[in-house]
């Protein structure tokens, strides 16, 4: 319609009406801009003001130093960093004399752990359950598939409610715990054989375990894949020899009549949300690879099978290595939602950062500030989580490109 | 007979030698386990305490001299669900001899003895195929849904208002509760995924802040943070808790929404627009009757998938003291007349949502092959 106006208008004088008009059309634009700017502008400054007026109507007043107040409360397990004078913070148990900020800490780190340890497990199993699906086992093949829709159509909570009060809980009394390679399962929760330092600065085995951390160094950011094999090995090779020199040794757990001594211990409630959430993200994971082998073109099956490799060949060298090409995105968005998932651990009281929010929004009435460094730290873990799974990807893309 | 099924036997359990180690061990590992789980459903588990404390686990605390209420607001959600399927699947008369074991199921579970329940969820289910013949055969009834739907929800919420919204409870409030949520974040996510492809950057940055800040924090923080703050900014109205919950749960959820919509937006080819603006239409004129009507087709089936979030994230409502489902479940458990009933209560419960849960997923999936078949 512009247009067609313009041309009417004679080609000297469409030159004056075209700048004339795109310089109006520009100021309207900008006009629009900067309203919309400053609505939300001033929307938020009316929000301020309102949450102020209403806080201060309670006689609270919208500051956050009450982060270095005394917490004056336990939190049941989690550790945090406590400054003593040294020049790298000391990490230990978390205890009522310290200050409000170290709880909120206590509750990231246990957030974290819970995180870390439920990404790696789900992905396993869930690949395991995605490939079950595809298996040419009629058995395996259902069985799969009712665990995953299951999983998929039930609510999160009911399942880490059913996890702790109807599973957990139900185990044997420590007393009579089940033992199982070391592994020590009971009411007061799960222990681990875990691995202790004794070389106490013998030079040798100082030396070892740097070895063996330039050798992971190597192994992840490791160019070329011959590269990464031999760290690999070398790894393997020095965790070995420190076996062997006694540098590190394994801590089995013993259970004596009330509670477990050595090893790695594990509360009933982070059992149980570590379950829950291995399992509901699991099935999530498993749907996720199954539909992107489907979506491969059929003619990968067919090419692999005129060539004459067998199933299980086919699957692993050609199926698999191109499934984790295209599904690491997705299961970036799945590691987000299981991070943002561990809050449901408030329903069965472990406290990650949610429920430490929640102790000190009720001691503290400082519910609002709370917020804001609870939202901080689940924004940074989920942008943490994606830029990991972003290089990842790439990293990948690279390697799929050179190969 | 014989030969056939050994042979599916060879082929499907004892094909290759892992799969015979996979038979072997996974088979009878199985069965012992399905052989536990019904011996005890048949002969240890005491059913009883579900008939018991069934009007508990569908309406919560909610007073049983009103449940005639909770019984208008069951009909009336009856009749919109039932129209929302007549909008895409037309009604045949194998559907209507489907419903009937429906109902005898609900009777049972209900009990016979109790001739008015049996009668009012006879009503409900001619409700239900009702409001689905109608919308099937009269395609005009489909233009007015959405409006009838807002209607519905408001007379829901006058019918069952008089005894107190804090007493809302039990299944009916989990349904409510997503239903609500799941009309509202409707237009707001539309909004917000217009906003986010918008010309001007100051509407893209605030719509795209809003959007992925929503979606990396978790739900039930949301909705506890609502919570606290609607009665610090409007301390004059004294909102129920079940209105701030469902506040809670729409702005949270009108977020994945607009992103469900955002990529069905993209879906549109460009062609459609260039058409449409070479033909002198106005940009919100291209964007209401040419944009968005395709943008929505493409989305249907993973905003149905949305749905079932919303339905299985709301027992999340227990964080601001309110008794949905499950959370009526664990009351019956408190109870220390019940507390060795466990099992049975969350046997119950698991399969109910799974029941619910497998419905809206097989309504998704259907619109999704239903859909694909459409479009050309």
């Amino acid at each position: 319609m512009e247009m067609h106006q313009a041309n009417v208008a004679g080609p000297a004088a469409d030159d004056g009406l075209l700048i004339a008009r795109r310089r109006r059309n520009r100021i309207r634009y900008e006009a629009i801009q900067f309203s919309i700017i400053a609505a939300a502008i001033v929307l938020l400054i009316l929000f301020a003001i309102a949450v102020k007026e209403g806080l201060a109507r309670h006689g609270i007043r919208f500051s956050f130093s009450f982060l270095w107040e005394a917490a004056g409360f336990d939190i049941s397990e989690g550790k945090t960093f406590v400054f003593d004078g040294g020049f790298w913070p000391a990490f230990t148990e978390f205890t009522s004399d310290r200050l409000i900020l170290q709880a909120f800490i206590t509750g990231i780190v246990n957030t974290i752990k819970v995180a870390v340890l439920a990404i790696v497990l789900s992905t396993v199993l869930g690949v395991l359950l995605g490939v079950g699906r595809l298996s040419t086992n009629w058995v395996v093949r259902n069985l799969s598939f009712w665990c995953v829709e299951f999983v998929r159509n039930t609510p999160l909570l009911i399942q880490l409610v059913f996890w702790y009060f109807a599973v957990v809980l139900h185990f044997p009394p420590i007393a009579a715990a089940a033992k199982f390679y070391g592994v020590v399962i009971s009411q007061q929760g799960l222990y681990f054989p875990a691995v202790v330092w004794q070389g106490a600065g013998s030079p040798l085995a100082l030396a070892l375990v740097a070895a063996t951390l330039a050798a992971v160094l190597g192994l992840i950011f490791g160019k070329r894949g011959s590269i990464r094999w031999i760290c690999a090995g070398a790894v393997v090779l020095f965790v070995g020899v420190l076996f062997a020199t006694g540098g590190i040794a394994l801590d089995f757990p013993v259970a004596s009549k009330f509670r477990a001594r050595g090893g790695i211990g594990m509360s009933p409630e982070m059992a149980a949300l570590l379950l829950a959430v291995v399992v509901n993200t699991a099935s999530y994971i498993a749907e996720i690879v199954r539909g992107s082998i489907d979506a491969l073109p059929k003619g990968q099956w067919e090419a692999a099978a005129s060539l004459g490799l067998n199933r299980r060949d086919t699957v692993n060298e050609i199926i698999l290595p191109q499934v984790f090409r295209v599904v690491l995105p997705s299961f970036g968005n799945q590691y987000i939602s299981l991070t943002k998932n561990t809050a449901l651990g408030i329903a069965i009281g472990y406290p990650e950062l949610f429920n430490i929010y929640g102790t000190i929004a009720n001691q503290t009435g400082h519910s609002l500030e709370g917020i804001v460094i609870v939202m901080m730290s689940y924004l940074i873990l989920s942008w943490a989580i994606s830029a990991a799974v972003g290089w990842a990807d790439r990293r990948l893309a690279k390697r799929g490109a050179t190969r | 007979m014989i030969a056939r099924s050994l042979k599916w036997t060879r082929h499907n359990l004892f094909g290759k030698p892992f799969d015979v180690l996979l038979s072997l061990t996974v088979i009878p590992g199985v069965l012992w386990m399905v052989y536990q789980a019904v011996s005890w459903a048949l002969t240890a588990a005491r059913w009883d305490i579900i008939p018991q404390s069934l009007r508990v686990l569908m309406i919560g605390v909610f007073p049983a001299d009103q449940a005639w209420r909770a019984w208008i607001a069951i009909v009336i959600i009856a009749i919109l669900l039932g129209a929302a399927l007549g909008c895409v699947f037309a009604f045949k008369g194998r559907h209507a001899g489907a419903l009937v074991p429906v109902w005898a199921g609900c009777a049972a579970l209900a009990g016979i003895e109790n001739v008015t329940n049996v009668l009012l969820i006879a009503v409900t289910i001619a409700a239900f195929a009702g409001g689905w013949a109608v919308a099937s055969r009269f395609p005009p009834v489909r233009k007015a849904l959405v409006p009838a739907s807002f209607i519905g929800l408001i007379a829901i919420f006058a019918v069952m208002a008089p005894p107190g919204a804090g007493l809302w409870g039990g299944l009916l409030l989990s349904i409510l509760l997503t239903l609500v949520t799941a009309v509202l974040s409707l237009p707001i996510g539309i909004l917000l995924a217009f906003g986010r492809r918008s010309r001007f950057s100051g509407l893209r940055w605030i719509c795209t802040g809003y959007i992925e800040v929503m979606r990396s924090v978790p739900l039930i923080m949301v909705v506890y943070w609502i919570w606290i703050l609607i009665p610090v900014l409007t301390p004059q109205f004294n909102l129920a808790d079940v209105v701030r919950g469902m506040i809670g749960f729409t702005l949270f959820y009108s977020a994945y929404v607009a992103e469900y919509v955002r990529s069905g937006l993209q879906a549109v080819p460009r062609g459609q627009t260039e058409a449409a603006r070479s033909l002198g239409m106005s940009e919100f004129d291209i964007n209401r009757s040419i944009v968005l009507p395709q943008a929505i087709r493409v989305v249907v089936p993973p905003l149905v998938g949305n749905v079932l979030d919303i339905f299985n994230m709301a027992p999340l409502v227990f964080i601001i003291g309110l008794t949905d489902f499950l959370r009526a479940g664990q009351m019956i458990l408190a109870n220390p007349q019940f507390g060795d009933r466990t099992y049975e209560v969350y046997s119950f419960l698991f399969l109910t949502y799974f029941l619910v849960g497998s419905l809206i997923t097989f309504v998704a999936r259907k619109l999704e092959a239903h859909l694909a078949r459409g479009s050309r």
